[in-house]
């Protein structure tokens, strides 16, 4: 760090390369640059020049057009690096992939060296336009994931400032109750010695060696006591701690479609992102299809006589008998040989076993069922 | 897998497959003429071959340990002989003093309808054989998940609409599909509802199960536990229809909704009265011809209970399941919703999603499977001693 003395010196006779005045004629005198070209000029003329509105750099041979709102004070002596700054910032900005994105270590590991040449190159002014192009072409396409990581990136931030001071609340009060217990114990001591030697004042002789035992017991007691308290209070602790850690798991970040998108080309090693398949509406039939005996239709009521009786009667109806549940059994038992198609059975068939596996015997039952019934 | 007309499996007992038939039929006669010793003892060269077919499908099985026991059956852990990792429930079902001549209607019925129907809510029979002493043995699939019961009345246990939607749909597709194939299974309560290893809910206990009747012939109306009997069958009818199923349905899912029975009727009468007090009291008006049943009773009138009761009775269900429910529990079987208008309803599309499988609450537990497939059908055990018979273990006195 320079001296407080360099800066002062150096600061004094600084002059604004644009208005030409110098601190020393004006102690109150600001510096201000515009990250668009990184010419240094006095606020005033920052007030005067841009104030109406973006111009361009009065500096000679600069024609960058400047604004007003983008002026700021550097941060570091040397402009060069307040601009590698800037430059890193931004591209690390757009280039904010985790490395749990990464498909390895080794692709991550390419990703920051190509984020660093992309760096350098903007640094050193090589192929300013091709990477320039590059970065806005990434930033577009994957502006959702650049934006999920960088909410992750703050929530950390956040988190982690929140543990510090948790950390430090607990530190607090851990000395607190220290002090305090020291205190008391110092106080209990000085009473129990007070005590004892009071006691030790009135009492015999004989009771001398008795009474010494004792307040040496009651010592032992209250030193175990602590201990387990101290115990107690450290295991609640790493209890705490541990709930803290599982908390603050960074949760798995579920990036955008840049999987897939010209931007994976951009970066490499990407992990495939997978997309969970949209859940499909339930099925209350599972794939069965109610009504799939399709090669006869049943017709509403069907005119014979031998059931004209049972459609009066009124104990037949109340008891709920479904006539319908009749004709579509009779119905089914008269044509189901029709939807057996022993052609396809046998193919099937065929094909199974020049595969080599062994056919179940309960197809051959049925395809020989089904013969038995189309011969019948 | 489409509605076929045609059973998808063959339990082998049914069905052999030919070609071990015919392989068995050529070892048969290889050796008959061969030697003369092996003649004498095969009088009957059919029936050794029943038998063959028999061993083959019982050497494909090892029993293993007792699940459960009831009056009825004894269920079985087993596995298949070649993969030890699978397992399957073998229930063997006991001889029945009732039954001299032949097996008991549970079981014949149990067999019935379980081999024509294939469908994952509906519990699968891999195959069924005799083993010593003419004893009937069904395998059938192994469903370690417990039943809906006992996550009903398992306090610790929370679960939302999205889990009683998900269980509603299983189980009214396994009641939708019985009823595609004609079938009544005249016995739904959420103790028949078990929970496969992955979540998935089959309707099990086929003992009370028939196909839908022929005109003018007369069904039983002696069936389905009392407290999830509709009023028709409790009035005596003895023509009716899978309105019967429905409205069982429409019990579990009130069940569901206020995790205690909705009805729980002391006595048939008393079941009557609860019905009306809930729903309404059966008159000519909403149900006719409801006066002609044979056990029609009434004791006081209450007005048919509209939208409203069932909204705030079942807030949680919402109101498109409140209207769903509404549909199941109407009085006349007609007008009640069927099992494919159930499916039909816009309650599944509504919010929340049906929960997917793997996230449905569960409870472990093996043992539950066998006390409920040992349970005669239609038998609540409720009585002074229950549970006696489970705890005394006979297993080990012979």
């Amino acid at each position: 760090m320079a001296s407080k003395n360099g800066i002062d010196r150096r600061d004094e006779d600084e002059v604004c390369p644009v208005c030409k005045s110098s601190r020393y004629l004006n102690p109150n005198m600001r510096f201000l640059i515009n990250p668009e070209c990184y010419h240094k000029m006095c606020e005033s003329c920052v007030d005067r020049i841009f104030s109406s509105g973006p111009a361009s750099c009065p500096v000679a041979g600069c024609r960058k057009t400047l604004r007003k709102n983008r002026f700021r004070q550097q941060t570091f002596e040397d402009i060069g690096v307040e601009r590698e700054v800037d430059i890193r910032r931004r591209v690390m900005h757009i280039l904010n992939r985790r490395e749990e994105e990464f498909d390895s270590k080794r692709a991550y590991d390419d990703f920051l060296e190509q984020r660093e040449e992309i760096i350098a190159n903007l640094v050193c002014r090589i192929d300013v336009a091709k990477t320039e192009a590059q970065l806005q072409a990434y930033a577009q396409e994957n502006m959702q994931s650049i934006k999920a990581n960088q909410a992750l990136e703050e929530q950390e931030a956040t988190s982690f400032q929140k543990k510090i001071l948790l950390e430090q609340e607990e530190t607090r009060m851990r000395q607190q109750i220290a002090r305090e217990e020291y205190e008391s114990e110092r106080r209990e001591q000085q009473a129990t010695r007070e005590d004892f030697l009071t006691r030790l004042a009135s009492g015999s002789a004989a009771d001398a060696a008795a009474i010494a035992r004792e307040g040496h017991k009651v010592h032992l007691k209250k030193s175990s006591a602590r201990r387990s308290e101290e115990d107690r209070i450290r295991q609640k602790q790493a209890a705490l701690r541990g709930t803290e850690v599982k908390r603050t798991g960074t949760p798995l970040t579920t990036a955008d479609t840049a999987g897939s998108t010209p931007g994976a080309g951009f970066i490499k090693g990407l992990r495939k992102i997978k997309t969970p398949e949209p859940e499909k509406p339930y099925d209350p039939f599972m794939g069965l299809v109610p009504g799939k005996r399709d090669y006869y239709t049943q017709l509403e009521s069907y005119p014979y006589a031998f059931l004209d009786k049972l459609r009066s009667d009124l104990t037949v109806q109340a008891g709920g008998y479904d006539l319908q549940e009749y004709y579509s059994r009779t119905l089914l038992e008269a044509f189901a040989g029709l939807g057996c198609f022993v052609q396809e059975e046998v193919a099937k068939r065929d094909a199974i076993s020049a595969l080599g596996i062994s056919k179940p015997a309960s197809t051959e039952g049925a395809a020989m069922a089904a013969v038995g019934k189309n011969a019948a | 897998m489409a509605l076929s007309p045609f059973a998808s499996r063959s339990p082998s007992v049914t069905v052999a497959s030919p070609s071990s038939a015919l392989r068995l039929k050529a070892a048969a006669t290889h050796h008959a003429p061969g030697q003369a010793v092996t003649a004498k003892s095969d009088p009957n060269p059919e029936r050794e071959l029943t038998e063959q077919l028999n061993d083959d499908v019982r050497r494909k099985y090892v029993k293993g340990k007792k699940l459960g026991e009831g009056t009825y059956a004894i269920v079985y852990l087993g596995h298949f002989r070649d993969d030890p990792s699978s397992c399957v429930a073998i229930k063997k079902i006991k001889v029945n003093a009732e039954y001299k001549d032949g097996l008991t209607m549970d079981a014949i019925r149990e067999v019935k309808y379980l081999q024509e129907l294939s469908h994952r809510n509906v519990i699968a029979l891999h195959d069924v054989f005799s083993s010593k002493d003419q004893n009937l043995n069904l395998v059938l699939e192994f469903l370690p998940g417990g039943d809906l019961e006992m996550l009903i009345k398992d306090g610790d246990i929370h679960y939302g609409v999205g889990d009683v939607k998900a269980w509603m749909g299983m189980l009214a597709r396994g009641v939708w599909f019985c009823h595609e194939n004609f079938v009544l299974h005249r016995d739904i309560k959420p103790n028949n509802l078990l929970i496969a290893a992955d979540g998935e809910v089959k309707l099990a206990d086929f003992g009370l199960a028939r196909s839908f009747a022929d005109p003018y012939l007369n069904m039983t109306h002696q069936v389905i536990t009392r407290w999830y009997r509709p009023p028709e069958l409790l009035f005596g009818a003895k023509q009716y229809s899978g309105a019967v199923d429905v409205w069982s349905m429409g019990m579990v899912f009130a069940e569901l909704l206020l995790r205690v029975p909705l009805l729980a009727g002391m006595s048939d009468l008393d079941q009557i009265s609860k019905i009306c007090e809930a729903f309404g009291t059966p008159t000519e008006e909403n149900w006719p011809g409801v006066t002609q049943l044979a056990n029609y009773v009434t004791d006081k009138a209450v007005p048919l209970r509209g939208r409203e009761f069932f909204l705030q009775q079942f807030p949680t269900a919402g109101p498109v399941g409140a209207d769903l429910l509404m549909s199941m529990c109407v009085l006349d079987p007609r007008k009640r919703a069927t099992a494919l208008q159930v499916l039909q309803h816009k309650w599944w599309a509504t919010e929340p999603r049906p929960t997917k499988n793997e996230d449905l609450p569960r409870k472990s537990g093996t043992k539950k499977m066998g006390d409920d497939l040992a349970r005669r059908g239609g038998e609540t055990d409720d009585g002074p001693f229950k549970n006696a018979a489970r705890q005394l273990d006979f297993g080990g006195m012979k």
